[in-house]
């Protein structure tokens, strides 16, 4: 290559050097190996902003080939405009196919949301992540954040979810519910609802969490024991919608949302709906 | 393979970016050229250039149009393209005295070697704003450039307070204070490799060089206000601060040659130099003398190397004994922090539902406790 190559490259479709792409996977092959540990990387900007999934696509375009399909949600639903986006980027700078149907893709990258059916052990989960530290609500500091991590002292975690319990008779966590994994170290579930915390234990698919800002990166991988904190005597409970059903496809054992101050619900997974709407007809 | 569209999101995203285009491309107004933002929004461009961490004038240029002026916008265009970019070299070590000032001033002392030289500043102008008429304005200003007379160099002379031929590369007055044996000398013997932050995150506790140079990428309004929080709000790490040097100029770049391993100039570069002098109060501290600190970054901008080298002598002083490293490293990056807070326009409805539901499921138990 010449140097002018390099200084004036031709318009290029690429959004990652090779080398980060390299060092993405070296990163990713630490968090496979110590499931649930934080591998700092050296995250760089992406053609999207820090916040909006920045993290997950360096991981997407780190592991997808041409022969990959992908599927991209943002809470569930295909047709969100950042997921467009997103899959617009993966696809176009890669070559990859796309698609709605989980259970087509071999990686899928998401925000927020596991779909409700279709993966196998050929499927790669990629979760974009806020906030990779589980533990930021009892501690601040980064240093002392580390020797938590360091020595799997969750004592405080426990005294929060004690406390919380104490004062408002439940468990107030709501999304990226915080869970023991591989009996080692605690993760935040990116923030995917309670709802689908239990598909994460002893999953036939590879997890793999981008924090693009904080530049972290983390995985679960296949068969790993994922457990939500909680006491002996308190059961882990999912998002209850009080027996509704999706206005569309009738589904009632999916998370569904509502309109404001109806009971309206329908399915949060758009491609599910279709498929059970389909399937139904 | 199947991809069922379902609401056209493609086709809104279509639309919102050829609207983009649009209101920046088709206005009444000639077209923006590389030039013109180059040579009269120069402190814009030396602004972007200093938080996107790369010397680039003309791609700074290019991102500002493109941005239409949001300066944070044209820093991501400039980071996200060099993401697409091998690096392939490491500059060779340059030494700040070899700086070529074309501004320097000495707050500390009235009259110092190599001389104070104000050089470009609004510092002293008046600030009222130019109301008179855009042909008078250019008028005047097409005057100014036929009058071949007033060169930069003369303009030069002429801001130099001291009457004598200006040097260029003046002694530095923490040489003078050296001598006096009044600061406190924190000069390591070692020469470690600098932290490369855009590689390796910097977490605290971290090297010097990965504080400095995550300050002098970081967004400028964001250091100003770390700084001001000493004044007015809740942080007290400053005291009396007086700056030592205030330098802008310019200096080359060099790179070795992969074939014949010699150094060669790949670049000139302008940087702000800033040395703040710090006063010695604490009970552990040597009161008997100074300490300094160190701002440098890319192109004109003192207001922000004023404040990196502030905070520098703060964060030394202050040892890890609260977080302001963790503030410095983590808190004050452009699109870092932009991002994060313009991600909450994405939609949330998952989460929102997830908390609803815990409102309600937190009513019922207090609705069976009472019970």
């Amino acid at each position: 290559m010449l140097l002018d190559d390099l200084i004036n490259p031709t318009q290029s479709d690429e959004l990652l050097d090779e080398f980060a792409k390299r060092e993405i996977r070296r990163a990713m092959l630490a968090a496979v190996a110590i499931p649930g540990y934080q591998v700092p990387f050296g995250s760089r900007e992406m053609p999207v902003a820090r916040g909006w999934g920045s993290g997950g696509l360096q991981i997407t375009l780190a592991v997808v080939h041409d022969d990959d399909v992908v599927k991209v949600i943002d809470q569930g639903d295909d047709d969100g405009v950042n997921a467009v986006n997103l899959r617009r980027l993966v696809t176009t700078s890669t070559g990859a196919d796309q698609t709605s149907v989980a259970a087509e893709a071999s990686v899928i990258q998401s925000r927020h949301r596991i779909p409700e059916d279709g993966l196998d052990e050929e499927s790669i989960l990629v979760l974009q992540v806020p906030v990779p530290e589980p533990l930021r609500g009892v501690e601040r500091d980064m240093r002392e954040l580390a020797r938590m991590h360091a020595e799997a002292d969750y004592s405080r975690m426990w005294v929060s979810l004690y406390e919380d319990k104490v004062r408002n008779g439940v468990i107030t966590q709501t999304t990226g519910y915080p869970c023991l994994v591989n009996e080692r170290y605690v993760v935040a579930t990116t923030p995917i609802p309670r709802w689908d915390i239990p598909r994460l234990h002893e999953s036939p698919f590879l997890t793999l969490f981008g924090a693009g800002r904080e530049k972290r990166i983390y995985a679960i991988p296949p068969r790993t024991k994922v457990e939500p904190l909680t006491f002996d005597d308190v059961p882990f409970e999912v998002e209850d919608a009080d027996g509704a059903s999706c206005a569309m496809c009738k589904s009632s054992d999916a998370f569904l949302v509502s309109l404001p101050n109806s009971d309206v619900w329908m399915c949060s997974d758009t491609d599910w709906c279709r498929r059970t709407r389909e399937a139904n007809a | 393979m199947g991809y069922v569209s379902a609401r056209g999101g493609l086709d809104a995203i279509r639309a919102a970016e050829r609207l983009v285009r649009r209101l920046r491309l088709t206005s009444e107004s000639s077209w923006l050229e590389e030039d013109q933002i180059l040579e009269k929004l120069r402190l814009l461009v030396d602004r972007v250039m200093g938080e996107a961490g790369l010397w680039a004038p003309r791609l700074a240029a290019k991102a500002l149009r493109q941005s239409e002026g949001d300066a944070t916008e044209a820093v991501h265009l400039l980071r996200a393209y060099r993401s697409t970019l091998p690096r392939f070299a490491y500059s060779e070590p340059a030494d700040a005295d070899d700086v070529s000032v074309e501004r320097r001033i000495v707050p500390a002392f009235q009259r110092v070697p190599g001389s104070q030289l104000l050089g470009r500043s609004v510092d002293y102008t008046a600030r009222f704003l130019e109301r008179q008429s855009d042909d008078l304005a250019r008028e005047e200003a097409e005057k100014l450039r036929s009058e071949a007379s007033g060169t930069p160099d003369d303009e030069r002379s002429e801001a130099h307070a001291d009457g004598d031929t200006p040097q260029r590369s003046p002694q530095r007055l923490l040489e003078m204070l050296r001598e006096m044996d009044l600061v406190v000398d924190r000069r390591r013997a070692d020469d470690p490799e600098p932290f490369d932050i855009t590689r390796t995150p910097a977490r605290p506790p971290a090297a010097r060089s990965a504080l400095l140079s995550s300050m002098t990428r970081a967004d400028t309004g964001a250091l100003v206000n770390q700084w001001y929080r000493n004044i007015l709000g809740p942080d007290g790490y400053l005291h009396e601060v007086t700056l030592g040097e205030v330098r802008h100029g310019a200096i080359d770049v060099e790179v070795r040659h992969p074939v014949t391993g010699l150094p060669v100039c790949v670049s000139s570069v302008r940087v702000t130099e800033v040395e703040a002098i710090e006063d010695l109060e604490g009970v552990d501290e040597d009161r008997t003398k100074f300490d300094v600190g160190y701002g440098l970054c890319f192109g004109h901008n003192e207001r922000k190397a004023i404040a990196m080298a502030n905070l520098d002598i703060a964060c030394h002083r202050d040892a890890g004994r609260t977080q302001l490293e963790q503030s410095l490293l983590l808190t004050t990056d452009a699109l870092d922090s932009a991002g994060f807070l313009e991600h909450l326009k994405l939609p949330h409805y998952v989460t929102f539902r997830s908390m609803i539901e815990r409102k309600f499921a937190m009513r019922k138990a207090r609705n069976r406790d009472a019970s």
